[in-house]
Order: C-alpha cells, then structure tokens, then sequence
C-alpha cells in the first residue's frame, strides 16, 4: 500500500465526510465556532486561533515529514497549494478585512 | 452556563485538528477545505439564475464542469462540518439558537456587519484560491509559501480593521 492512498469515489466522499465531522466537532471543542472569541485575536485578548492553528499545522507537518523519512509516504504525490504570491497576499488581507467585520 | 463543557485547551484542540488534517492529506493526497464548498454551491446558483453569464464565464464552468454538487468532495467535506460542529456543540450543551455579539451592538447591525463580512471573505477566498482552511491550515502544513504569505496578510488585515469595527465586538 502506497501512501497518500488517494482514495476517489464513494470511499473518497465518505473519507470527506468523515473528515469534516472531526474537522467540524474539534473546531468547536475548541472555541472556534464563537466569533467573538475568534475576533478577540484582534484585540489581543485571545490567541485560541493562533494556539489551535499552529499546534495543527506543526503536527500535520512533522508527521508527513516523519513518515516520508521513514519511506511510509510519498510527498511528491501529496497536493500543494500552488503559490501566487500577490493574489494571495492581497487575497488573505481582504479576508481579514472580512473576518474581523462579521467574525466569520 | 450551567451544564456546559469548558473547551478543550487549546493545544489539545490543535492536535487533534493536526491529526485529522494528517489523515486527511494520507487518505486523500489533499487537506481540508471550507470556501471551495461554497464556490461551488455559488457557481450552480449563478446558472439557475443567469444561465448565458454563467456559461460565459470560464471560471464559473470550471466548477460546473466537476459534475453533481454531491459528488463534490469539499461539499460533502462541508456538510461534514455542520454535523461535526453541532455535534460538538450539542454534546457540551452549548447547543442553542442565539446571535454572538458584542455588548454594544444590535443584532440588526450585527447581522449586517455579518453579512458583509461575509461578502466579503467570500471575495476574497476566490482571489486567494481559498481561505484560512484550504490555504492558511493545509498550505501551511506542507509549507506552501503561499500560505504563509496569505496567513501574515490576514493578520494585517485583520488587525487594522479591527480598531475601526471594535464597537462592534468589544
């Protein structure tokens, strides 16, 4: 079995919805699901956001870094979003125009 | 606030959504998402509306041309969410219908300030290619530059409008 198994189909649609269950009830456990906690970032009051984001992206990272040291995966087959520097720079600044207006 | 279940610590939080963002990448080769579900749902509400504009909008087709809204993938991911976020919500007894707001604000600006808000993180996830979920959580994961261009910029935006809309939270 080679890694990422990049599943299609039905089993791919159930992967997604299972996903976004975890994805959905850990937000919320979380704090995520109130805008006033995720707008307090920009008042300096809350760093949940931060906090929640970060842990996340370091875990996901190590753990495809580890496992394709290990041979488990392969990276080049994992998707990366491409960059385009000037649309998502200006891109992610309107979203926090947006974000900080109706607290997501 | 009786009966209800404090959230989890952060940290503990962040690595179960690093977990799960990990499971993801290894089952399906991408991460999670949130925006493109609602592009999609956005393309096939401009065809039921304005059908010549849509076809003549190459972008537009793009989504149109994936097939059925539910064989998406981010749509079903999204739908996912919903359930997810009320179980969660449900089973700390948080479960109920009311409107967050700061203490100075009326719930009809409220709504408004959400509705453009709204807007307007719509606008700008299509200029971005996604949003804090697609491009801030999974790019940043597999350390795409572009995410992390995109996560300062949010906070640049976010912090100078939030003085201007403090009444409006604060």
């Amino acid at each position: 079995m080679s890694w990422p198994l990049g599943l299609g189909g039905a089993g791919g649609l159930l992967v997604g919805l299972l996903a976004g269950v975890a994805f959905g009830f850990v937000l919320e456990r979380g704090g995520l699901g109130d805008p006033k906690k995720l707008t307090a970032l920009f008042y300096l009051e809350d760093f949940t956001m931060l906090q929640v984001m970060f842990t996340a992206i370091a875990v996901a990272a190590a753990g495809l870094g580890a496992l394709s040291l290990l041979g488990v995966v392969d990276l080049t087959e994992i998707a990366v979003q491409p960059t385009y520097l000037w649309p998502q720079a200006v891109g992610g600044l309107i979203l926090g125009v947006g974000f900080a207006l109706g607290g997501y | 606030m009786n009966g209800t279940r404090p959230y989890w610590s952060p940290y503990v939080a962040g690595l179960a959504l690093g977990v799960t963002l990990l499971a993801t990448y290894l089952l399906m080769g991408f991460g999670l998402g949130a925006s493109g579900a609602f592009a999609q749902i956005a393309a096939r509400l401009e065809v039921a509306v304005a059908p010549g504009r849509a076809q003549a909008t190459p972008y537009l087709m793009g989504y149109l041309e994936a097939g059925r809204l539910w064989a998406q993938w981010i749509v079903v991911e999204m739908v996912g969410v919903l359930v997810g976020a009320g179980l969660g919500a449900w089973t700390a007894g948080r479960f109920a219908w009311r409107l967050e707001k700061g203490p100075r604000i009326g719930a009809g600006r409220r709504l408004a300030f959400a509705f453009l808000g709204g807007a307007t993180v719509g606008f700008a996830s299509r200029v971005a290619q996604g949003c804090t979920s697609g491009v801030a959580l999974s790019g940043g994961a597999v350390l795409a530059p572009g995410a992390w261009a995109f996560l300062a910029a949010f906070m640049a935006g976010g912090f100078a409008t939030a003085w201007i809309v403090r009444r409006a939270w604060r």
